[in-house]
């Protein structure tokens, strides 16, 4: 049960009563017994909350930075009207608006009643209860119950280098020989014969075949087909350090490195998808936390966002052998196995360089890691002595970060080391060049 | 040790929520992209049409979950309850012959009784006036209360005999003007040292306090703290310390005997030992209480249950509150910002000067058109090529000893600078 402020007000103003009357311990005790009693009847009028049935439908998944409507239907199944407050509760960081709202369920109806969510974290959320409040007709008493309804939001990944994926398409376009540029299609892989026509690299024309047939024929190339992605994401405690802006709430503090390697995933899933190779997914700490193999191309977008959803950087040290051996396992056939990781000098140094010849003997290797600007920005720092002691720290890291990169270069190691923003780009870029080279 | 590493498995969850801005930047949301992912589609991870099932308890529910642990209160609620009254120390203060606290003098008022003796206790002067009668003793103590000169008048208009227990001084001038006071004694052990029979017969006894003075021909008993005397037909008892005739003190030595003697004398005794301040009836004051009516304390109850309800009112959450667990926040800079705080703290110059260098070298050496494991010889004459500088000065700038102090390092960064933009510009 629940007061209402009427109840006290009510109080209040007996007070005045009770001020002016002639027995004023009478007149204070029979006006509470009043109110008790108002409260009672209020109480045993109200409508009843516990009959209540409530049903949700709405939306099961939402982009980060998205809104989502779930709408709640109440069916009052008594014989009295239930009037008052509905609060459908959330986990804070699901953003549900409004907190409560008012309810009037007339006996033997229903009504709706709509909560927007707008998360501000990624991962699944849950609906906690339905509280209702039913008031009673005086308005000086309230029924209280809570329903529990269950619901789950997925929160998926905002997948905001999206806007980068036109142009790196143009350009997966111009290396097929497709663009409406007259670039001849370029590429390692040979697609077919035909006629030679005045312009043609005379260094293509396949002899061969011209001499079976009258005319001069030349061979077209296109970009290897059909290759394998392997896009292997480390969730272990490097990837929970933040970086850069959280774009999707502007809090300063940054966003998990884990979800800016999401990001370049993204991009460079999508565009490996629409160059024709078969893309993988495998998240790894110490054990295999996600794994998409092989998903159609039409499907491989929803499937690696819901794969990557729940994903939470876990606080444990990384597992190199054993990610190794999990991509090994798993990966048959010669691949590009991108590794979305921490260019962190210590914790690569004892953990993935032993490691490492054992992957790059058998596939192609790119590593992708996001640098942190406020780093870079410490590394300009000549003002006070303070901030040369921090840029000396900032260089001390950087020169850690490039030994690193020219170490993994030597074991044949391609390394992407970009700024959160620009992550995705370079990455899509890289895989776009080892294509062009045909090194895929 | 490096930019990524979280401070702490435990690294702080956050407090609340973060708020701020609603995420609304998505950049060109718009372009339709194949393959971007469509909410709502795919497998849904819940039934769609989920059942709702009451979450709150029943009131039968409650009550068979509460009964127990109430039933248990109420018990020990009833035993603490009854365990009060039946130890319950009397009411009243020191020396109240209805007190039976430590300094209560209860005790002697029963072995009074039993000895006959009809002891009526006062609290007020008005209901002493009321009880005494010529043939019986007036116990006057506490008479700090008493501290007002009608009263005390009053007081020394009854008849009968006096015993006076640690008179103030305004009492004892008004009921015992023959006696001075003395000096302030330890209240101790002491025997009588006086041929009075009361203390012959109760020897040693816990006395002491004020010693007074005595008048001629009155007696004076355990160094001065006991003083009778006859004055006026009446016997007038002044003792120093009332300690004796306590509850705590009555088993001690003689103490018992010497109470029953000096107020066992008459068959009635009167025994005043008021605990709060009595006004002088005289004055007639009537207090701020008196003058406020009926009405305004009880509408101020009634306010008060009035605030009670708006709190109720107001405290009645809708709902439960909503847990959740919270990622780890830590910035991955910290670390690094942690070490340069440690290189100003150990004064770390030959350190932080290694790494401003070979940061430097690193940018510099590739735009001299030279590869990594060129000598510092051949990257010093490379430079002094390209930008005209003193071969010496850039040496000493690129491969120096470590600078002696804190402006030496700061000087060592600016001609690093400076070298990096000759060797672009140039």
């Amino acid at each position: 049960m629940a007061l209402t402020g009427r109840t006290g007000l009510l109080a209040a103003l007996s007070a005045l009563v009770v001020l002016f009357a002639p027995r004023p311990e009478a007149a204070a005790a029979g006006l509470l017994l009043v109110l008790a009693a108002l409260v009672a009847v209020d109480l045993l009028l109200a409508g009843s909350v516990r009959p209540l049935r409530l049903e949700r439908s709405g939306e099961h998944r939402v982009r980060l930075g998205d809104s989502a409507r779930v709408t709640l239907t109440v069916t009052n199944p008594g014989t009295r009207r239930v009037r008052g407050l509905i609060r459908d509760a959330w986990a804070p960081s699901a953003g549900a608006r409004p907190r409560e709202q008012a309810l009037d369920v007339p006996a033997g109806e229903r009504r709706r009643v709509a909560v927007t969510l707008t998360p501000l974290r990624r991962g699944d959320r849950d609906s906690a209860v339905v509280t209702v409040r039913s008031v009673g007709p005086l308005g000086l008493a309230a029924r209280q119950g809570s329903h529990a309804v269950p619901w789950t939001v997925r929160v998926l990944p905002p997948f905001l280098s999206r806007r980068h994926l036109p142009a790196k398409l143009s350009r997966l376009r111009e290396l097929e020989g497709r663009n409406p540029v007259s670039i001849r299609g370029q590429g390692t892989e040979f697609d077919s014969l035909r006629e030679y026509v005045p312009g043609d690299d005379v260094r293509s024309i396949d002899w061969r075949a011209t001499a079976r047939r009258s005319d001069v024929v030349v061979r077209t190339w296109r970009p290897e087909r059909d290759r394998r992605v392997l896009i292997v994401l480390d969730t272990s405690r490097t990837s929970a350090g933040r970086v850069g802006v959280d774009p999707a709430s502007g809090d300063p503090s940054g966003w998990p490195r884990l979800d800016w390697s999401m990001d370049a995933a993204l991009l460079l899933a999508a565009l490996a998808a629409r160059a024709g190779d078969r893309v993988d997914f495998l998240a790894h700490d110490r054990t295999v936390r996600a794994w998409v193999p092989g998903a159609s191309r039409t499907e491989l977008m929803s499937v690696l966002v819901n794969a990557m959803a729940p994903l939470e950087a876990e606080l444990v040290e990384a597992d190199s052998e054993g990610m190794v051996a999990a991509i090994l396992a798993r990966a048959r056939h010669r691949c590009l196995v991108v590794l979305l990781t921490d260019l962190n000098p210590a914790a690569l140094e004892e953990g993935l360089l032993p490691v490492l010849p054992q992957l790059a003997a058998r596939h192609q290797v790119l590593l992708a890691a996001v640098s942190d600007p406020r780093v870079a920005a410490m590394a300009h720092g000549r003002d006070t002595l303070e901030q040369v002691y921090d840029a000396a720290a900032a260089e001390h890291l950087r020169n850690g970060r490039r030994r690193m990169t020219a170490r993994l270069r030597r074991h044949g190691v391609e390394v992407v080391d970009a700024a959160p923003e620009h992550l995705a780009p370079a990455l899509a870029d890289a895989y776009l060049a080892l294509k062009a080279a045909g090194r895929l | 040790m490096t930019a990524g590493t979280p401070a702490s498995p435990h690294g702080g969850p956050e407090a609340s929520p973060r708020g701020g801005p609603e995420a609304s930047s998505r950049g060109t949301a718009d372009v339709a992209v194949p393959g971007q992912p469509v909410p709502g589609d795919g497998v849904p991870p819940s039934p769609d049409r989920a059942p709702s099932a009451p979450a709150s308890p029943r009131v039968r529910d409650a009550w068979a979950r509460w009964r127990g642990p109430l039933g248990v209160l109420a018990l020990l609620a009833a035993f603490a309850l009854v365990t009060a009254l039946v130890t319950r120390p009397g009411t009243g203060g020191y020396l109240s012959a209805e007190s039976t606290t430590p300094r209560g003098a209860h005790a002697l008022a029963q072995l009074l009784r039993d000895q006959g003796v009809d002891v009526r206790p006062a609290g007020t002067v008005q209901e002493a006036r009321e009880l005494t009668g010529p043939d019986s003793l007036l116990v006057v103590a506490q008479s700090q209360f008493l501290a007002d000169e009608a009263l005390l008048r009053d007081l020394a208009a009854l008849p009968g005999d006096r015993l006076l227990v640690e008179p103030v001084t305004q009492a004892l001038q008004a009921l015992a003007p023959e006696v001075g006071a003395g000096a302030l004694t330890d209240v101790e052990s002491r025997a009588p040292g006086c041929d009075l029979p009361a203390a012959v017969r109760a020897g040693t006894a816990v006395t002491g306090g004020v010693s007074y003075n005595p008048p001629p021909g009155a007696r004076s008993c355990y160094g001065g703290a006991l003083v009778s005397f006859s004055s006026g037909g009446r016997t007038v008892t002044v003792v120093g310390s009332g300690e004796f005739m306590t509850n705590e003190r009555l088993a001690d030595d003689g103490d018992a005997a010497l109470a029953m003697n000096l107020a066992g004398t008459r068959p009635a005794v009167t025994w005043l030992a008021p605990s709060l301040p009595q006004a002088g009836a005289a004055e007639g004051k009537a207090s701020v209480q008196d003058l406020i009516p009926p009405g305004v304390t009880w509408a101020a109850v009634q306010l008060l249950v009035a605030i009670g309800l708006l709190a109720v009112w107001r405290a009645r959450r809708l709902g439960p509150v909503v847990t959740e667990r919270l990622p780890v926040v830590v910035r991955a800079a910290e670390t690094v910002e942690g070490r340069g705080r440690l290189y100003r703290s150990r004064g770390a110059r030959d350190r932080a000067a290694a790494a401003l260098r070979a940061a430097a070298l690193d940018r510099i050496v590739p735009r001299l058109g030279l590869t990594a494991d060129a000598t510092p010889a051949e990257v010093v004459a490379a430079l002094a090529v390209r930008t005209g500088q003193n071969a010496q000065q850039a040496g000493a700038v690129l491969y120096g000893a470590p600078p002696a102090d804190d402006a030496g390092l700061m000087a060592l960064a600016r001609h690093l600078d400076i070298l990096e933009r000759q060797v672009s510009n140039a």
